[in-house]
């Protein structure tokens, strides 16, 4: 309990370092905040022109299909790539100043999630021009996304921590994203999959959030709530376990600088 | 811990690994293993010491005893490798000033990165804007960029944050060579002030001066051990003894 009074009584410092990272990241750009709809945008031109027109993809939709799959997905590497190296950008200070040293990742994922809720607007606004709409089962979207931010945060919690002693997990992180890309269906579907390697989905974690995304916003169904609530489970002790992680290596930081 | 303690620190032990050439990288951990030259170095060697709250401790000693490490591990910016520090009530410490700094913010803006660092929230920092803005003395410049700050106006705003966020114990390393004599003056005035409001504080100087006329407690650091602890006169007198 006293992580989270600490964390309480730097509420401020999170929130400043929050609003860092999301102006930081376009900061000195023209078009500054735009970028949060454009980088998406533009990704999803490439793909949905990429896989109906070469690859013959007969999803329909397939516009909508891959949007919900790309914009979690995002959330997803942000969060994952910038946490990798949240605690040796921020070395000058950790060398000076005591503060709680879990607010830097902390402040990684909820400026990714901040991103995020901005992006959906997206996701949204495709199912309106589709004419698909929004139902009821939109309810499940915070839950999968707090899900989602658990399972993030504890790995926040392990990488930034790792990267001070072995810098190479940064380049490490860079390459498993990539293969985990293709790993995750985002540009194709969860039944697309051959028998053979559909194990790779089930333990892909990401993977079940992103069909719960699906389910919300495309198929307009109830999402899978034994394979979520198992994952919530999951995030929970993995979240736990990478803080406890976190807290042992982070007593040896300020000699790394 | 006793009601009345601030910091209890009990058999510290802190041992650095000084690498000469560091690796970094997994390929260079490999292929160095058990080759890299290495050293320890052991810089406090079993320090015990009490502070009671409202105690003002002047820590001396020469350069290389273990007093800004010592600093460092009251305030859990570093750990030790044995024993315990122990801290009672809300501390900051002013070990280098401007950390946090960012050179493209204004002053103003600076005032608020920098006292949430120091765990402050928005409104407690609201309500100590124009103070620490007036004792700053930066007036108009303080909605300036603090990259354009001289270095004097720089250390005397980040002074100003550190010195009013209300801490009960307060860790000062070796900075009150702050600004020119008038701004000096101003600090050990706020420093007096708060040490008479009941505050702890522990600092670090060179300066025997300031020693004599603030501290009510000197620990002398002697190669990190503690060589002489108590009353200001004596451990001075000794402590100049051997130094001249």
């Amino acid at each position: 309990m006293n992580v989270f009074k600490n964390i309480y009584n730097y509420r401020e410092l999170l929130k400043n370092n929050v609003k860092k990272e999301i102006r930081g990241k376009y900061k000195n750009s023209v078009l500054g905040v735009l970028w949060t709809f454009l980088n998406p945008l533009l990704q999803l031109a490439v793909y949905a022109l990429i896989f109906p027109l070469i690859l013959r993809t007969t999803q329909p939709y397939y516009v909508i299909f891959v949007c919900i799959g790309l914009i979690p997905w995002t959330f997803f590497t942000a969060s994952v790539s910038q946490s990798a190296f949240t605690i040796i950008a921020n070395g000058n200070i950790i060398k000076k100043v005591y503060f709680p040293r879990e607010i830097l990742p902390l402040s990684v994922v909820t400026s990714g999630m901040v991103n995020f809720l901005i992006s959906t607007i997206i996701i949204v606004a495709f199912c309106f021009i589709y004419g698909l709409g929004l139902t009821k089962y939109i309810i499940f979207f915070p839950l999968i996304m707090i899900i989602q931010f658990i399972l993030q945060l504890g790995i926040a919690f392990i990488l930034s921590s790792l990267t001070v002693y072995f810098r190479d997990l940064e380049h490490f992180v860079q390459i498993i994203l990539q293969v985990m890309f293709y790993a995750t269906p985002i540009v194709y579907g969860k039944n697309d999959i051959p028998e053979a390697f559909s194990f790779i989905i089930k333990l892909n974690p990401v993977a079940h959030l992103i069909n719960g995304y699906r389910a919300i916003f495309y198929d307009q169904t109830i999402p899978d709530m034994k394979s979520l609530s198992i994952l919530f489970g999951a995030s929970v002790v993995f979240c736990i376990i990478g803080y406890l992680i976190f807290k042992k290596l982070q007593k040896g930081f300020a000699e790394e600088f | 811990m006793n009601k009345d303690t601030a910091i209890e620190v009990k058999d510290l032990y802190k041992e650095f690994t000084i690498y000469y050439d560091k690796a970094n990288t997994l390929k260079e951990r490999l292929i160095r293993l058990g080759k890299g030259k290495k050293e320890k170095r052991q810089i406090l060697k079993g320090v015990s010491l009490e502070i009671k709250k409202g105690e003002v401790v002047g820590l001396i000693g020469v350069n290389g005893s273990g007093k800004s490490t010592l600093l460092k591990l009251m305030t859990k910016i570093i750990y030790p490798t044995k024993g315990s520090v122990q801290t009672q009530g809300k501390l900051t410490s002013l070990l280098e000033l401007g950390a946090g700094f960012h050179p493209d913010f204004s002053g103003r803006e600076n005032i608020y990165f920098n006292a949430s660092i120091f765990g402050l929230t928005k409104k407690e920092i609201d309500k100590r804007l124009e103070q620490i803005i007036e004792f700053s003395e930066l007036g108009t410049f303080i909605d300036n960029p603090v990259r354009t700050y001289s270095s004097g106006m720089y250390m005397r705003l980040a002074f100003s944050v550190a010195i009013n966020v209300d801490a009960e114990i307060l860790l000062i390393d070796e900075i009150l060579s702050v600004g020119d004599q008038h701004f000096q003056e101003k600090c050990f005035k706020k420093l007096e002030e708060l040490k008479a409001e009941g505050k702890t504080i522990v600092f670090v100087t060179h300066g025997m001066g300031a020693v004599k006329r603030f501290c009510t407690r000197a620990v002398w650091l002697h190669q990190g051990e503690i060589k002489m602890d108590g009353d200001i006169e004596t451990v001075i007198d000794e402590y100049v003894k051997t130094t001249a």
